[in-house]
């Protein structure tokens, strides 16, 4: 799959660079691509054998969590619709009878949530709240929950998927706004028991991919390498994606569109062979979806390139953990095992960053730097927790661009490089 | 006479002896008369400056048509009008020449050369300024009114008539009667809505002081052939009327009642606002009266015309002089009292004289009082210390309180129109309580809270009515408003919400604070209690209200509770999202029943014959909707109960219950029990 041309054209390029008289910093340390490379095989090798090793992947049920944990599975088309049928002729003989109708939502604040460290993710307890029509306070999201499970009722009669906008706009007059259909589907998950994916119902697409991987989308074989500097949509949903192949040694997950785009232009996926994704922020679910797909089929490192703020570790945690608004899927949402590799606050002394590019943290900051200082997901990883006290110790921040200080592709040429080379991550 | 002169003011004084040294007049005892010391102190009586005059011009006017036409059970039918009258067109009314002004500079307004130069070269550049932002696109702001330059001599001059179907006035009492303050019909211990017969004098007293002109009255009685005809001003010095004409005139429509006309000065656009409020308010509590009320004034545009319709025929009934209640008379009325009676001994007139007094009682008061007094002893040889043992024996002891019967609030039912009528809420709960004592004096509290509406503003409105009189003035320190403020204003949202809060207060004697019959003081505890427990008590409201407040809904449900019951109004909220709901759930079945019915899917038990029924449209939206209507109001109705009896309501209801309809839809439910029967409108 690898393109000779391109790799090669890359490496002239690199060439250019250590000839010229500009020399970057920390641009010696570096040893050949290939030194490089081997230690990057080492590591794919390692996983893959832990992998091999420790096949199997524990569930609720193994820790015993199971009664009293809420998960979703993914059902098809007609098991949604059976369920959903069974609950409306529930909802018709209550209301015959007299009584009204009421849903049992699981509830998905904050208090119902619980990580479990063995599994290293988010779980949704089994707390549930009735949600009865005849309560003025309710009344509205009942209404809404009904007209949704009738909405989906109908895709799953017609077989065809719609995104969360499409629904909302089904009756706007109903849902006032989109945030409010889109809560009422999460819960209609939850009550159905299925992944919100198997609603048929979709996000837009938002996340990109690049790099050497091949995959069908629809039928449609897709090579991630000959996509241009933009990437590949990643599929809003997930079960028309399949046939993964790649020659990659690791993926690297970026946060941030700009840097995901100095990456593809430099074609830093032929000079390191890797698969380049960025969900431009906050994961959606189809990202996140892919990349689990991904990890699990390929069984390749995951490395992360978030920024320096406590921002940037919330969305690793998304990624690794899940969120807690989704938790109820977290099963088929997370990715284990994501390294952190850069850019890390320990990263802006290392590697010189100019004072100019550093940003003094917000009141706001230090906050959420602290409150993620006790959630379990960072506890349970020592190195992050040094690398985020001294976060809110020094009280600063920088973004991925901060490397631009040193010249546009210092982050593609040498700082990604000698991070691999050091096998700094975390 | 006073010899050392102290009565005179140390300002005064001071200032004699620095500009005119020993000068100072020997301060003389002078009389005044009634009439002069109205005039000196206006404020009073709400006169305190022309637009406040204008307005309590118009305000006593209505109020005495009503309490005419009251008094003898009519339907008060109440045209005012206020007419704008010109500088020159009053000129020569008083027949004053119009003079052009010689020396200019002589006048306030008079404008120096150099400073018109520099006001029109401000103009100028203000213009300028405005063309370039015109020009750049800017918003413009509309540029200050100029404010038309007014001297002192430019006063406006307003003729208020106000002509209602009262009793009318007998033709030789008209001079007394609007020439002489303090001359009145309303005295006695009754409610009334004047009470010191000082209204229309005042006016008059008013309109003498700014224009000068007479007042003109056009009266006639029931069964008189005539009309009388009476001009006349006051003779403030005397306080007796100055007759100008006086004629009887014939009545060719059989017409009744008063017809008063008044020339004084006023500011229409100052208390235009005031003035309308009071007559919309005076609407609400007089559903029963038809008021037409007109502006008119050269400026076509100024003009108002509004009527108030007559809603409902029910008149409150005629409230009815009653005697005094032991323990609210002081030693002066006792001795007038006795002054007046027409009983011989003590026995009667303690019988007769005063309200709470039987016989047996009256006997064993005399026993009490001690050895000095016999029950057979004349009443009018009481000594001055026989008097104060009476008096204090009345503070002493135990009387029943006086009833009610006397009072003529304003209804539960008018009240409760009268706020449908005039500002159409979205919801209305009425109260009216049972009659209560302040020193001697009965009175009752109705009260009424409506929220949404139409001309109603954002947040709490609160009007206010004593003796079926809207309050305009002194909001602030009510009783009133302090009792709901206290009790609604923290979870009503500010911006969204518009409640209305409606208390009504009659009283053979209200209390009011201050001079001016404005407001009722909140350190009266009766009162303030009776407001709090009667009306302004609505946790339930609040309660619900705080529920539902993250949704845009503006027709709201809630109920509220009253002492002695409650009111249950239904969530329009909840009714609203049944079609939505039933709906969805239906089209689900409806497509169930399509493959139940064409055999592509199998379903069981009693899942099948539900889907039979929806495919015999036994089970249609319409039976849906119908079932959770019923239970809406099943469990809106649990919930009042249920509020009702944790907030430890646990008496029958004793006052009836109204629950309004509001669109007039005969449509309801009934919950009978032994003790009531509860409607639910849907």
């Amino acid at each position: 799959m690898a393109d000779k041309k391109k790799r090669r054209r890359a490496d002239s390029d690199d060439d250019e660079y250590t000839d010229g008289h500009k020399t970057l910093p920390f641009k010696k340390r570096l040893k050949p691509d290939s030194v490089i490379l081997s230690i990057l095989s080492d590591l794919t090798d390692s996983i893959r054998n832990s992998d091999s090793a420790n096949h199997k992947t524990l569930t609720l049920s193994d820790l015993d969590l199971s009664s009293t944990c809420r998960e979703v599975s993914d059902l098809d088309l007609s098991s949604v619709q059976d369920v959903i049928e069974h609950l409306v002729l529930r909802i018709t003989q209550s209301i015959l009878s007299g009584s009204g109708f009421s849903f049992d939502v699981p509830a998905r604040g904050n208090a119902n949530q619980l990580y479990v460290p063995e599994l290293d993710r988010i779980v949704l307890k089994d707390k549930t709240s009735l949600r009865p029509y005849s309560n003025v306070s309710t009344v509205r999201k009942t209404t809404v929950t009904t007209r949704i499970l009738q909405l989906v009722h109908q895709l799953c009669i017609k077989k065809i998927h719609v995104t969360k906008r499409d629904l909302f706009y089904t009756d706007v007059k109903l849902f006032q706004d989109q945030t409010q259909s889109d809560a009422v589907l999460d819960d209609v998950s939850c009550i159905l028991g299925c992944t919100r994916s198997s609603l048929n119902v979709v996000a837009a697409e938002k996340g990109v991919v690049v790099g050497r991987l091949i995959f069908s989308d629809n039928g449609d074989m897709i090579d991630c390498t000959k996509m241009g500097m933009g990437g590949k949509a990643i599929p809003p949903n997930i079960d028309r994606v399949g046939d993964m192949q790649s020659d990659a040694l690791f993926i690297l997950l970026v946060e941030k569109d700009a840097a995901y785009m100095r990456l593809a232009e430099d074609r830093f996926y032929n000079r390191f062979p890797c698969i380049i994704v960025t969900a431009k922020g906050q994961p959606d679910v189809a990202t996140r979806l892919f990349l689990r797909k991904m990890k699990m089929e390929l069984k390749l490192p995951v490395l992360a390139l978030v920024d320096s703020d406590p921002y940037g570790l919330k969305i690793l945690s998304v990624y690794g953990c899940g969120s807690k608004n989704m938790s109820y899927d977290s099963a088929n949402l997370t990715t284990p095992d994501i390294k952190w590799l850069g850019i890390r606050p320990s990263d802006l002394d290392k590697y010189k960053i100019p004072e100019q590019c550093r940003l003094p943290m917000t009141e706001q900051d230090i906050k959420t730097g602290k409150d993620l200082l006790e959630e379990d997901f960072v506890k349970k990883n020592p190195g992050w927790v040094e690398e985020l006290s001294l976060m809110v110790k020094t009280k600063q921040k920088a973004e991925i661009q901060a490397l631009s200080s040193f010249g546009f592709q210092y982050l593609s040429e040498v700082y990604l490089p000698l991070k691999l080379q050091q096998k700094d991550w975390l | 006479m006073d010899t050392d002169g102290s009565s005179e003011s140390p300002v005064n004084a001071k200032k004699g002896r620095s500009k005119t040294p020993k000068k100072a007049k020997d301060s003389v005892l002078k009389q005044k008369s009634p009439a002069e010391f109205f005039a000196e102190n206006k404020n009073i009586a709400g006169f305190d400056n022309p637009g406040k005059s204008l307005y309590t011009t118009v305000r006593e006017l209505v109020e005495n048509s009503l309490d005419s036409a009251e008094s003898i059970s009519e339907l008060p039918v109440i045209e005012v009008t206020i007419e704008e009258i010109g500088k020159s067109k009053f000129n020569s009314m008083i027949g004053l020449v119009d003079r052009e002004r010689v020396d200019e500079a002589l006048y306030d307004d008079f404008e120096p050369a150099k400073a018109r130069e520099k006001r029109l070269a401000k103009e100028a550049r203000n213009q300028e300024i405005q063309a370039k932002n015109a020009a750049l696109g800017k918003k413009v702001k509309d540029p200050p009114a100029t404010k038309g330059i007014k001297g002192r001599g430019e006063a406006s001059f307003f003729r208020v008539t106000c002509k209602d179907n009262g009793r009318g006035m007998p033709h030789d009492d008209i001079p007394n009667m609007f020439g002489r303050v303090l001359s009145g019909t309303k005295y006695g211990l009754k409610q009334t809505r004047g009470k010191f017969g000082l209204g229309a004098k005042m006016a008059l007293i008013w309109s003498k002081m700014s224009t000068g002109l007479p007042i003109e009255i056009l009266s006639s009685m029931r069964g008189q052939s005539y009309i009388s005809f009476c001009r006349l001003d006051i003779d403030i010095h005397r306080n007796i009327p100055h007759i100008h004409v006086h004629e009887k005139r014939d009545d060719k429509e059989r017409w009744h009642g008063a017809e008063i006309q008044v020339v004084i000065e006023g500011n229409w656009t100052t208390y235009r606002s005031k003035i309308l409020h009071y007559m919309r308010q005076m609407a609400v509590i007089t559903p029963y009266a038809q008021f037409l009320f007109k502006f008119v004034s050269d400026a076509t545009d100024k003009n108002v015309t509004i009527r108030f319709s007559r809603r409902t025929n029910i008149m409150p009934p005629v409230p009815l002089e009653t005697k005094h209640h032991p323990s609210a008379v002081d030693l002066l009325l006792i001795k007038r009292l006795i002054a007046d009676t027409s009983k011989q001994n003590l026995l009667q007139f303690l019988q007769h004289e005063f309200v709470n007094i039987g016989k047996p009682y009256a006997e064993r008061l005399i026993g009490e009082m001690g050895p000095d007094f016999s029950q057979k002893m004349a009443v009018k040889s009481l000594t001055s210390q026989q008097i104060v043992r009476i008096h204090q024996l009345f503070r002493q002891a135990k009387f029943d309180d006086p009833s009610g019967n006397c009072l003529s609030p304003a209804g539960e039912y008018n009240l409760r129109l009268g706020i449908i009528k005039e500002l159409h809420p979205d919801m209305v709960a009425t109260y009216s309580g049972s009659p209560q004592v302040f020193e001697g004096h009965p009175f009752i509290v109705e009260s009424g809270v409506s929220l949404g509406g139409k001309d109603v503003k954002q947040g709490l409105n609160i009007f206010r009515f004593a003796n079926r009189i809207p309050l305009l003035f002194e909001q602030g320190a009510d009783v009133v408003t302090r009792t709901a403020l206290k009790r609604i204003n923290y979870k009503i949202n500010q911006t969204q919400d518009k409640i209305g809060v409606f208390v009504s207060i009659v009283s053979t004697k209200i209390p009011f604070k201050g001079t001016g019959k404005e407001y009722i003081g909140d350190d009266i505890s009766e009162i303030a209690t009776a407001v709090k427990v009667g009306g302004l008590q609505f946790p339930g409201l609040i309660t619900f209200r705080a529920s539902i407040l993250p949704d845009k809904i503006i027709i709201i449900s809630g109920y509220i509770l009253f002492p002695e019951g409650f009111t249950i109004l239904h969530s329009p909220k909840k009714l609203l999202y049944i079609p939505d709901a039933t709906g969805a759930i239906y089209d689900v079945l409806r497509e169930m029943a399509h493959q139940h019915a064409s055999k592509r899917k199998r379903y069981e038990g009693e899942d099948a014959e539900i889907l039979r029924k929806v495919s015999a449209r036994l089970i249609t939206k319409e039976t849906l909707k119908e079932k959770l209507t019923q239970h809406v109001e099943q469990v809106d109705y649990e919930m009042g109960l249920e509020y009702a009896t944790q907030s430890g309501v646990s008496e029958e209801p004793r006052e009836a219950i109204y629950i309004q309809e509001l669109e007039g839809a005969h449509d309801f439910i009934e919950f009978q029990s032994p003790a009531f029967v509860f409607r639910l409108f849907r």
